[in-house]
């Protein structure tokens, strides 16, 4: 029973991930490479409020969150000015430069080592968040808050003026719409809910390393959304459950364990190929990547 | 040892100019953002490890193989992947998408067959010349040398045959060589194989010094897009002077800071480009935004 619970908390870190993310690819039309980046700052934010200050749990996830959201707006303000391609840039030299950072300013982050014995938090002093069980009610109601959040955000005008935006932006700049201020607030607004999860995840196996928040990681995150599709809530949700599941899938099937990791990245890597040539909105999104 | 470490960067940087004049050449004229082109520098000295040490080829024959096969590989990525989705008008987003699930199938294909683990070729250590107090060994001549020569005739060609008309009239207006009737897809093939080429040559000579895993491509492309912004977007010439600056800029900061910062150097280097001088060295002034 704990194998299913561990993969149901892995599934609502994903979905958290995912969903949050959509905001920038499938809405806001910005294919972004750093966000592990955020997830990472978000883990380490955690760890060491929970390990160096001692904070509760609200509390905790409130700063992961607001330091993440200040260090995507520094990128923002940095990266948005450019477009396409250089976006995409941007973001890819802010993850391998967070990415180098945790790695080898050994003196703050441990480097490789890691941060071991993150404490599980306290709600409000009393109810001691422990063992799975208790993970997998918090993970579950912080993923069920986070696709709440964002369903709301998408059906909402804001929602509408970034559909817009995506489709055409001069049309939406014509319409009155500051489109470098819609995109900021896309962008914070993604990277402080992957703060969400960074927070589960350094507090649930309670030891982290830089290399769970590296570029393979942040591929892997973009390959979900895509896998499952963008533009809406259902498609992140359905890629994030995709690529969770698939490797238990290949496991009751009896691959092999040293053959399993390869093989199911190469299945993700034909399935990217695959249905960005035949169905670009992937398996329910709706966001067809025509720009 | 200041002189040492320049003259380390100039040759790391050699190749660098290489690879990155290889991702150009798809770049400038296509304007795909060839991620997959990672997958040819790694792949090429598993070839070349097939041939000479597996099947025990001799080594010219082994190597002219190695590049064969790693050129066909990027002409099947063409044929297969990129050309399908241009002949349908997809979106650059969907091309790059497509690129990234093609490196990681060959990245992971590659794993499965040879390990994850470094791979050496060449198990003996390279001798060493100095001169004065500078050593350099006698495999960083080699490469130096190797890569001058393409980087060279590469610009001789561009410069005066007809392929580096068409070359530098893609670059201008892929479609105005579709109206004076160029063939665009088989001259793409082209561009592809000669990419390839460039790739094949970066990835056997620093394989050859320092050996190879599934994984080195990724750290290879980074710093052939970083020499390639900051050479300037547009410009052939661009990435090897880019090449060379990231190289020497590299070793200069092994020498203050320590090797573990390269990249974090490498990438603050091109975000300052990108919002100082988006236009890069030699490239020319282009809207951005």
């Amino acid at each position: 029973m704990n194998y299913v619970f561990h993969i149901l908390i892995m599934i609502n870190i994903y979905i958290i991930l995912s969903v949050s993310t959509n905001l920038l690819v499938g809405m806001a039309n910005l294919l972004s490479l750093g966000q592990a980046a955020f997830y990472g700052i978000g883990a380490y934010v955690t760890a060491y409020a929970l390990i160096g200050l001692g904070l509760p749990l609200l509390p905790t996830l409130l700063l992961a969150m607001g330091v993440t959201a200040i260090f995507s707006f520094l990128l923002a303000y940095i990266s948005l000015k450019l477009e396409g391609d250089y976006f995409i840039l941007a973001t890819l030299g802010f993850q391998i430069i967070i990415f180098t950072i945790l790695y080898n300013w050994i003196d703050v982050t441990r480097g490789p080592y890691g941060i071991p014995g993150i404490p599980s938090p306290k709600l409000f002093g009393l109810v001691k968040i422990e063992g799975i069980t208790g993970y997998i009610i918090l993970s579950t109601i912080l993923s069920a808050i986070t696709i709440f959040v964002f369903y709301k955000i998408i059906n909402s005008p804001f929602g509408r003026a970034l559909k817009g935006m995506r489709d055409d932006e001069i049309a939406m700049i014509s319409l009155g719409k500051n489109i470098t201020v819609l995109k900021v607030e896309a962008f914070v607004l993604s990277s402080a809910f992957v703060a969400i999860a960074g927070f589960i995840y350094a507090s649930y196996i309670s030891y982290i390393d830089p290399t769970s928040f590296n570029l393979d990681e942040a591929i892997f995150i973009l390959t979900a959304i895509l896998i499952g599709g963008t533009g809406n809530i259902k498609g992140p949700v359905i890629g994030a459950v995709f690529v969770v599941l698939l490797p238990e899938i290949l496991r009751f099937v009896g691959m092999p364990d040293n053959l399993a990791a390869n093989m199911r990245m190469i299945i993700y890597g034909l399935t990217l190929i695959i249905l960005m040539r035949y169905r670009p909105q992937g398996i329910a999104g709706e966001y067809k990547f025509s720009k | 040892m200041f002189i040492q470490f320049l003259i380390n960067g100039l040759i790391t940087g050699s190749i660098y100019a290489l690879v990155s004049l290889g991702f150009a050449l798809v770049y400038n004229t296509t304007r795909i953002f060839h991620i997959a082109y990672a997958i040819l520098y790694m792949i090429a000295p598993y070839f070349l490890m097939t041939f000479l040490i597996k099947l025990q080829i001799s080594p010219i024959l082994s190597i002219l193989i190695a590049i064969s096969l790693t050129i066909i590989v990027s002409l099947a990525t063409e044929l297969f992947v990129y050309a399908p989705l241009v002949k349908k008008k997809s979106s650059p987003n969907v091309l790059m998408i497509s690129s990234i699930g093609v490196m990681i199938i060959a990245i992971n294909l590659v794993a499965l067959c040879y390990g994850n683990e470094t791979k050496i070729i060449n198990p003996s250590l390279s001798d060493s010349y100095k001169i004065g107090n500078i050593i350099i060994t006698y495999n960083q001549i080699i490469q130096f040398i190797t890569s001058s020569v393409f980087i060279g005739l590469f610009m001789v060609f561009l410069k005066f045959s007809k392929f580096g008309i068409m070359t530098r009239a893609m670059r201008d207006d892929t479609e105005l060589c579709k109206v004076f009737s160029m063939n665009v897809p088989g001259f793409r093939l082209v561009l592809f194989a000669i990419s390839g080429l460039f790739a094949a040559i970066g990835g056997i000579l620093t394989a050859w010094d320092f050996g190879m895993d599934p994984y080195v491509g990724m750290p290879m492309l980074l710093n052939a897009i970083v020499a390639l912004i900051i050479g300037g977007i547009g410009k052939f010439q661009a990435p090897v002077i880019g090449g060379l600056v990231l190289g020497v800029l590299q070793a200069l900061s092994v020498l203050v800071f320590s090797a573990n910062w390269k990249d974090a150097i490498a990438f603050s280097v091109l975000v300052l480009f990108l919002l100082f001088r988006p236009q890069g060295f030699i490239g020319e002034k282009r809207r951005l935004v």
